[in-house]
């Protein structure tokens, strides 16, 4: 009897898994991103309906599980992605449940983002006689990065951890490939499982650790993000 | 009773025959969200104490332990947990019997209310949450400041006593906001015990879906529950939160 | 005055390179009122800290009626439970109501029953004129008050002696002069006080001994008629005109309101 071949293991899922959890991952963090950042600048500058609508948005995604997100997107309306090869339809579903999903919460970061760079500043921008959308590009927003920068890191790891999900729609991500790869032989199931969040870990903790680091405003404790 | 697609619906959405399934999974759903907050309460507590009051060694396990957690995906806890008497048995018995038993359960009235997948679940869920929970609490207790804890030193009371009457009873009542995050949040992360085949309300809605095909009625009727699961929780954190603040703060 | 309460012997204390306090000794009498004062981190402070072993001195001892306080069988604690503490920032415990705040110690620590306790608490809310107030939280209450609810907290133990640490410093100015009434009341009434205040105001009028320190040492040490009329060192001389410059005219009113007490 001998061990478990672990680096071979590690090899095969960093290769056939991880390049999907990545796609989804990026574009699930860069559909959030358009998004919320839209509806962030709706709730603070918005008229009434449009500041009621992203509030609503925001309750109604971070209210509903990923997880039947995932299903409404790929089981739920099956035809909805007719314009992609049905092999890919899954993971384009996972990238919009995602994607929508993190556009609710990039909203809230960078809506507390924009508020605590404070009116001051676009009050002193506008007596220089900037327009208010040139007070936004150069004076609000990339202050409002920098600062949002600890609690979107904390959005990337939830994003990349979440890519989990997708597969029980038959993504082959990071750990339908260990559970296929293991399927028939229960002696490597919790090798495999050591494996998987070793890689994750990999993959979160030290962009967390690092911006995390660079410390903003913001408190990023968990997957819920806090406003204090 | 047994519906088959062709049977004709008895209302809107068609799948009124399946409220009954679909409460039974709510049910679930509810009892896998109570008890792992109730775990992942002691053990974040216990978490928050050794990080923020602990020695050198108690807190660094403490970190490590939180870090680990929140750098890799539930699910791949809750497998790790799941597998681990079915590799074990593999390894140690190879051709005999399984020397970890994974086939009990408990029930009572017909309702099975623990078996391994339910477990499992469950101390995923708890251990999880745990690392979470921890990190607001401590939040909560590096918010008092040292002053008050000088001035229940200089009253003479001891580090127990400083903790029961200082410390904990604020941190709690500080916590709340915070804290209400996780706990009006936490229904939504109890989907993973689908994975295992626990039939909590999103494995019965899978079920309804393969008897009825009426997936996009199912699953938005199914998150339209967790929504306001989820609203009526926060709700009702709140009130508490209003009831228990302290006057003038 | 006869009988030493607490007795500081030699104390150094220093926080990683730097030296703090470089041998500090005085004895405190029954019912003498002792006010240090001295230039920002002069050690004062850290001196009060020491005292009761909130910070343990790196050496030197602290005696509290014979009693040495590094002792590996005395109980801390408990010696800690017959030295007051008045905090510079009140450190009132944010989820009681005045009368819980002074009625914990009695009964937590003293051992008192309930009623007892808070029996004692209003005694000493009372005392500082704060016993309308007794149900209001810490958060409810302007810092004059919130320092008259901490001064209560000590006083409820019956201790040996009270230690104030700054008391008015992180005061309003109009606030200042109802906190400093009440430190003169007891004072009068012969509690054993240390105070650590730039009040010379209340100094001039119940101090039994000053002591200036700088650097860590003690400078000089004399009666208030000594430092107000003929101060040796010049340092004293120098600190003793900035006071003058910097809070002379409030200075001037706040000791109309001691004089006139004293009257």
């Amino acid at each position: 009897m001998q061990g478990p071949d672990i680096p071979r293991l590690f090899a095969v899922i960093m290769e056939r898994g991880v390049p999907a959890a990545l796609q989804i991952t990026f574009f699930g963090l860069g559909l959030g991103l358009l998004a919320g950042l839209s509806l962030a600048l709706m709730r603070v500058y918005g008229t009434a309906p449009m500041r009621t609508f992203a509030e609503l948005y925001e309750k109604t995604l971070r209210g509903i599980p990923v997880l039947v997100l995932i299903y409404i997107f790929t089981f739920g309306v099956p035809g909805l992605f007719w314009f992609v090869d049905p092999l890919s339809r899954p993971i384009v579903g996972a990238y919009v449940a995602l994607g929508i999903r993190s556009a609710a919460y990039q909203s809230q970061i960078f809506r507390g983002a924009i508020l605590s760079v404070g009116e001051g500043q676009v009050l002193a921008a506008r007596s220089l006689g900037m327009t208010n959308f040139q007070a936004q590009v150069y004076i609000v927003l990339p202050q409002a990065f920098k600062i949002a920068l600890p609690a979107w890191s904390n959005e990337y790891a939830v994003v990349i951890k979440d890519s989990s999900f997708a597969s029980d729609v038959g993504v082959f991500e990071i750990l339908k490939v260990s559970l296929n790869i293991t399927a028939s032989d229960p002696r490597l199931w919790l090798p495999a499982m050591l494996v998987v969040t070793l890689i994750y870990f990999i993959f979160t903790y030290p962009v967390t650790r690092y911006f995390g680091k660079k410390g903003g405003g913001m408190a990023q404790v968990g997957r819920e993000i806090v406003w204090q | 009773m047994m519906s088959s697609p062709a049977s004709p619906s008895i209302g809107p959405l068609g799948i009124e025959e399946w409220v009954g399934e679909l409460a039974a999974g709510l049910g679930m759903t509810l009892y896998l969200y109570f008890t792992a907050l109730i775990i992942g309460f002691a053990l974040g507590l216990l978490l928050a104490l050794a990080r923020q009051y602990g020695g050198r060694i108690s807190s660094r396990i403490a970190t490590g332990y939180i870090d680990l957690i929140r750098g890799t995906p539930l699910l791949a806890q809750l497998f790790l947990i799941y597998t681990m008497p079915y590799s074990l048995n593999a390894w140690l018995s190879p051709d005999g019997p399984p020397v970890i038993n994974t086939r009990w359960s408990f029930q009572l009235l017909g309702l099975t209310y623990l078996n391994f997948p339910i477990l499992a679940s469950i101390v995923a869920l708890g251990l999880n949450s745990a690392a979470y929970q921890a990190e607001y609490m401590r939040g909560a207790m590096a918010s008092l400041g040292t002053g008050q804890v000088l001035a229940a030193q200089s009253l003479g009371m001891t580090k127990h006593e400083i903790f029961r009457y200082v410390i904990i009873p604020q941190a709690f009542r500080r916590m709340i906001p915070s804290w209400s995050n996780e706990a009006s949040y936490l229904p939504k992360y109890t989907v993973i015990a689908t994975f295992v085949s626990v039939e909590d309300l999103f494995g019965k809605a899978k079920l309804v879906v393969a008897r009825t095909f009426l997936a996009l009625e199912t699953y938005i009727l199914v998150g339209v529950v967790y929504l306001i699961l989820i609203t009526i929780i926060a709700r009702i954190l709140d009130k508490l939160y209003e009831k228990t603040k302290i006057p003038g703060l | 005055m006869s009988d030493i309460v607490l007795r500081v012997e030699d104390v150094w204390k220093s926080f990683g390179d730097l030296q703090v306090l470089r041998g500090i000794s005085f004895d405190v009498a029954e019912s003498e009122v002792k006010v240090i004062f001295g230039p920002s981190g002069s050690g004062k402070s850290t001196l009060l800290r020491c005292i009761n072993y909130l910070d343990p001195p790196d050496k030197g001892e602290i005696y509290l009626r014979g009693k040495r306080l590094g002792d590996p069988d005395t109980d801390i604690n408990k010696i800690r439970s017959r030295i007051g503490f008045v905090f510079q920032h009140f450190n009132l415990f944010a989820h009681l109501k005045a009368i819980d705040n002074v009625a914990i110690g009695p009964e937590k620590v003293l051992g008192l029953s309930k009623e007892e306790a808070r029996e004692r608490a209003m005694r000493a809310l009372k005392h500082v004129k704060m016993d309308k107030w007794a149900d209001h939280y810490p958060a409810q209450l302007s810092g004059g008050q919130q320092q008259r609810v901490g001064i209560a907290r000590a006083l409820a133990m019956e201790t040996d002696v009270i230690l104030f640490d700054e008391p008015t410093s992180a005061l309003d100015p109009e606030l200042i002069g109802e906190v400093l009434q009440t430190m003169l009341d007891i004072a009068k009434e012969g509690t054993t006080m240390v105070v650590v205040t730039h009040e010379m105001g209340f100094a001039r009028s119940v101090a039994d001994e000053m002591i200036f320190i700088d650097g860590g040492v003690i400078v000089e040490r004399g009666t208030p008629h000594h430092f107000f009329t003929s101060p040796e060192s010049e340092r004293v001389q120098q600190f003793l005109h900035k006071l003058d410059e910097l809070y002379g005219q409030t200075r001037d009113e706040r000791r109309t309101i001691a004089e006139r007490d004293q009257e």
